[in-house]
């Protein structure tokens, strides 16, 4: 009957396997997913390859080796920075940290009131460019700050002001990530803790912060990232305190020497890459924590706990709001702090450098596109990566270049923009200076956050649609309208917002390839800045917070109203 | 294996192979399917059995051999060239379409006219027995709804093969119960040739014409309900599917054992010689205790040990007296009643000679 210890002929001689041919839907999925891998070659390794290509020529395109490295590090004023940059973005990190702890504490694991509130305020600073909280400080602390005397004749102007700029700037991120970590704890450990009777010392000790670690330890390397790379802080406050964000602007900007700057971003490039490679090990583990049989934790009143959050989350927010009132002040003041009397002098922006009204709209319109665009990029992108039957190669190497700009700073990849698409070799020269390098620059700078949120929502969705639909011979993009895309609309949507949001805020990228008639919001309160025109600075900022919160509360609307009935049939 | 000999197979797998890296998954399968036959692939997990169903369906290509549907070589066709229709544990049922769009999904990319369609859903609908369902969205219904929801879509397109996937495992064990029954019969009405993975025994006993058990990427045996059950052909079958015992012993003569001090008497004959080590398997609830009188063969004085209640019956384990063999035993609360059977009484017990299996020793990967 059945085959139990038959000998059989030797079938292991190496016969080729068997391929399956392809069928109409394989053709189209890998030709999209070859068609995505050049795109991100294009726009994503080739710039990268051309900043580290530029860091070994001289000023005349001819390779000399190591000679750029050795000049940098033979010039004291620059090296300095690679110190200084390292010293201020491990101090803010760890105050960052520790305070998003304890308010992601105070809004996952109390009873205090108003927890909603107070995260709606902890958003405050994503929807701001970092130059915001920047000239609030200078405002505060400054040379005719109105509390300069807090800082016991300490200048502002320099590490403090950074350290102050950049944990306000990062504090959301930190918060989200740790707040995430906290939220999914499973209550059957503390109810354990509790029948063993562990102390509620202990059980914080041998339960909450293990099961936080990983999260804590991401958001460690995500504000570390941020604020190594980030430019507008310290462009604004930094005064003569250089760190490496500055110093590529500088070189580049300043004094024209490519090389330099492509030196300073390699360098800038590593503590970055090293973050992103640690934070994507933790990612994976914090995930293993995960069971789906864990039940939800629900935190009890506690009365002194409570009131004790209460009073450290309201001055954690109220420093936020200061910050952004401050702005908001000297934005609406005539001329603050010596005349008081509202006006809108100060958004009279096209009497000023920057490029004036016109670079809000280019900020509405580049930010407007790269949502359109880059959402349906990068989601019909993570589609492509996650759904292709098998070419394993091609979609393992499409998905490390969407993961790649995660650990490029912004200066770097718009470093790589210049010296990739203004080479007049390259027969993509024509999109420089244009609309179009902005929003593919802007597309290809926020890739992988918006990737990743895709291809989780993608891999929620029952993976045997694909197999259902090939079954009954429906080709695969009408799955995807049809299904696909609606049971993922809320990702979708998160993807679109998050794009906005950050178009509209980010000045690293953009920098360096913005035109005279392409200006955009954020850079024009540089540019103000720059010239003295503070007020007008701290207004500007103020028109792109509003924007990006009124963007962000439609959104919300949207989720709750259209989306609640459009989505009926997530309902029992 | 060839049951019906005379009809031409509608499946037919030669030589199938399946290799992942260096693990092989699938080891040169052979196997026909006859038309209209519902044939149950069983196996512990790791089997092979869902691999096997990969390479039908073309979800996963085998590395090696080839398969034939109805006399059409599909074995390295794409998904859509085949012609299945699938239904998996998840239901994979389309969560944003009402029930009618998700049965009507294949209807109208295949360019039905709308009254064709909507003609041929009410049917579907009706025949697995949900007519009333047709605006619902699938979260609004129940496992046991969803599960034949996914059956009347996979049929819309009248495939030559239905293809189960554990279609039953995700349900309540009620629920389970009806819908096997529920499956069968429609089955059986519209004479579908149907392939169903399970790692569930009693599932597999109970609906196929056929059951398929695997191991190792093997086919163990192939039989029907009643062959797999009464007559296992290995000790992996016999272990795998119901209750077993395993008793160890070596042959006297080729119709005669001595397991652990007993002598044991069986009617096959089993040609490995005097002295082999043999195992002689007994399922528990064929142990005799009633009308012990007729049986003239294996019957032994036993200690009776813990009586485990299971509701239907008494689970419970005997020692042979004077011999060193324990075995277990089901008896029927009947028979108990009857009998007085209790813990720590001696009874007389018989083991009939039709029933014991004897495979040649050791059993290997005994678990």
């Amino acid at each position: 009957m059945a085959t139990e210890t038959l000998i059989l002929p030797d079938r292991t001689a190496a016969v080729a396997p068997l391929r399956q041919k392809l069928g109409h839907d394989d053709w189209i999925m890998r030709g999209a997913v070859v068609a995505l891998g050049l795109w991100l070659i294009v726009t994503v390794l080739l710039p990268l390859w051309a900043v580290l290509s530029k860091s070994f020529q001289a000023a005349d395109g001819s390779f000399v080796g190591l000679a750029n490295f050795q000049a940098y590090f033979a010039n004291p004023a620059l090296a300095n920075s690679i110190w200084h940059s390292v010293w201020v973005s491990l101090l803010s990190t760890i105050i960052c940290v520790l305070l998003a702890f304890v308010y992601a504490y105070g809004l996952t694991r109390t009873c205090m009131p108003g927890r909603g509130l107070f995260r709606i305020i902890a958003q405050i600073p994503i929807l701001a460019p970092s130059l915001l909280p920047a000239i609030s400080l200078v405002y505060l602390f400054g040379n005719q700050g109105l509390v300069k005397w807090m800082l016991f004749g300490a200048s502002i102007y320099g590490p403090i002001g950074i350290v102050m700029g950049e944990v306000f700037w990062t504090f959301p991120h930190a918060l989200i990530i740790i707040a995430t970590a906290l939220a999914i704890s499973d209550a059957r450990l503390y109810e354990a803790a509790e029948a063993l009777r562990a102390s509620p010392r202990r059980t914080f000790w041998t339960v909450t912060f293990p099961g936080a670690r990983y999260g804590l330890i991401s958001a460690v390397f995500v504000v570390f990232t941020l604020v190594i790379t980030d430019f507008g802080v310290p462009k604004v406050i930094g005064g003569r305190f250089n760190v490496l964000a500055t110093d590529i602007y500088k070189q580049v900007v300043g004094q024209q020497n490519f090389q330099m700057g492509a030196v300073v971003g390699l360098i800038l490039l590593l503590p970055a890459g090293v973050a992103f490679v640690v934070d994507q090990l933790m990612q994976r583990r914090q995930l293993a924590l995960l069971s789906a049989r864990a039940v939800p934790y629900a935190p009890r009143p506690d009365a002194t706990i409570d009131r004790t959050m209460l009073a450290i989350c309201s001055l954690i927010a109220f420093a936020i709001l200061v910050i952004l009132g401050v702005s908001f002040f000297a934005s609406i003041a005539t001329f603050w702090p010596y005349n008081l009397t509202p006006s809108f002098k100060n958004f009279d922006f096209d009497m000023m450098d920057g490029g004036g009204w016109r670079s809000y709209f280019n900020s509405l319109v580049m930010a407007g596109l790269t949502a359109l665009f880059g959402t349906a990029v990068i989601f019909a992108g993570a589609y492509l990566v996650e759904k292709t039957p098998r070419f394993r190669y091609a979609r393992g190497f499409v998905q490390f270049l969407a993961l790649l700009p995660l650990a490029v700073p912004g200066l770097v990849l718009g470093l790589g923009y210049i010296f990739f698409f203004n080479n007049p070799a390259n027969p993509l020269n024509f999109i420089y200076g244009t609309m179009a390098i902005l929003v593919i620059c802007t597309i290809s700078h926020f890739y992988s956050v918006s990737h990743l949120t895709a291809v989780t929502a993608l891999k929620q969705i029952d993976r045997e649609f694909e197999t259902v639909s090939a079954s009954l011979r429906v080709p695969f993009w009408r799955t995807f309208m049809r299904v696909t895309l609606p049971v993922c609309l809320p990702a979708v949507l998160d993807i679109a917002m998050y794009l906005f949001v950050n178009a509209m805020t980010t000045v690293s990228a953009v920098v360096f390839i913005y035109a005279p008639h392409t200006t955009l919001a954020a850079i024009a309160v540089l540019n103000m800045d720059d010239a003295g025109d503070v007020a007008p600075a701290a207004a500007m900022a103020m028109v792109v917070f509003a924007t990006a919160a009124v963007t962000r509360a439609i959104y919300m609307l949207l989720t709750q109203g259209y989306l609640a009935r459009a989505q009926m049939w997530r309902k029992r | 294996m060839d049951s019906t000999p005379t009809t031409v197979p509608y499946l037919r797998i030669r030589n199938l192979s399946k290799k992942f890296g260096a693990f092989t998954a699938l080891d040169t399968i052979d196997l026909d399917i006859m038309p209209g036959e519902f044939v149950s692939f069983l196996g512990p997990s790791g089997c092979g059995k869902t691999t096997l169903l990969r390479a039908i369906s073309g979800l996963d290509v085998q590395t090696a051999g080839s398969i034939h549907q109805g006399g059409r070589d599909i074995s390295t066709l794409p998904v859509a060239k085949r012609d299945f229709g699938i239904v998996f544990q998840s239901y994979a049922l389309f969560p944003n379409l009402t029930i009618k769009d998700n049965v009507a999904y294949g209807l109208v990319s295949a360019g039905t006219p709308r009254i064709e369609i909507d003609r041929r859903v009410k049917e579907l609908l009706e025949l697995v027995g949900l007519p009333e369902q047709a605006g619902k969205y699938p979260a609004q219904l129940s496992g046991g709804q969803q599960q034949r929801v996914a059956l009347a879509r996979a049929l819309a397109l009248s495939p030559g093969l239905l293809l189960l996937d554990e279609p039953l495992s995700a349900l309540d064990a009620r629920v389970r119960a009806r819908l096997r029954g529920e499956i069968r019969d429609l089955q059986q009405r519209l004479k579908l040739t149907t392939i169903m993975v399970t790692h569930d025994q009693e599932e597999a006993l109970t609906m196929s014409d056929r059951i398929v058990v695997m191991s190792n990427g093997r086919i163990e045996q192939v039989g029907t309900p009643d062959e797999i059950y009464g007559r296992p052909a290995t000790a992996f079958v016999a272990d795998f599917v119901g209750k077993m015992n395993f008793l160890e012993g070596r042959l006297v003569t080729s119709k005669r054992a001595i397991v652990r001090g007993a002598v044991l008497d069986f009617s096959e004959e089993v040609p490995l010689g005097e002295g082999a080590a043999v195992t002689v398997c007994l399922r528990p609830e064929d142990v005799a205790v009633r009308d012990i009188g007729e049986h003239s063969d294996n019957r032994l004085s036993v200690q009776v040990g813990v009586m485990e209640f299971i509701g239907n019956h008494f689970a419970t384990t005997l020692h042979a007296s004077g011999t060193g063999l324990n075995f277990s035993a089901d008896f029927s609360i009947n028979a108990v009643r009857d009998l007085g059977i209790s813990s720590g009484a001696t009874i007389e017990v018989a083991l009939p000679p039709k029933r014991l299996r004897v495979f040649a020793q050791p059993r290997s990967a005994t678990a």
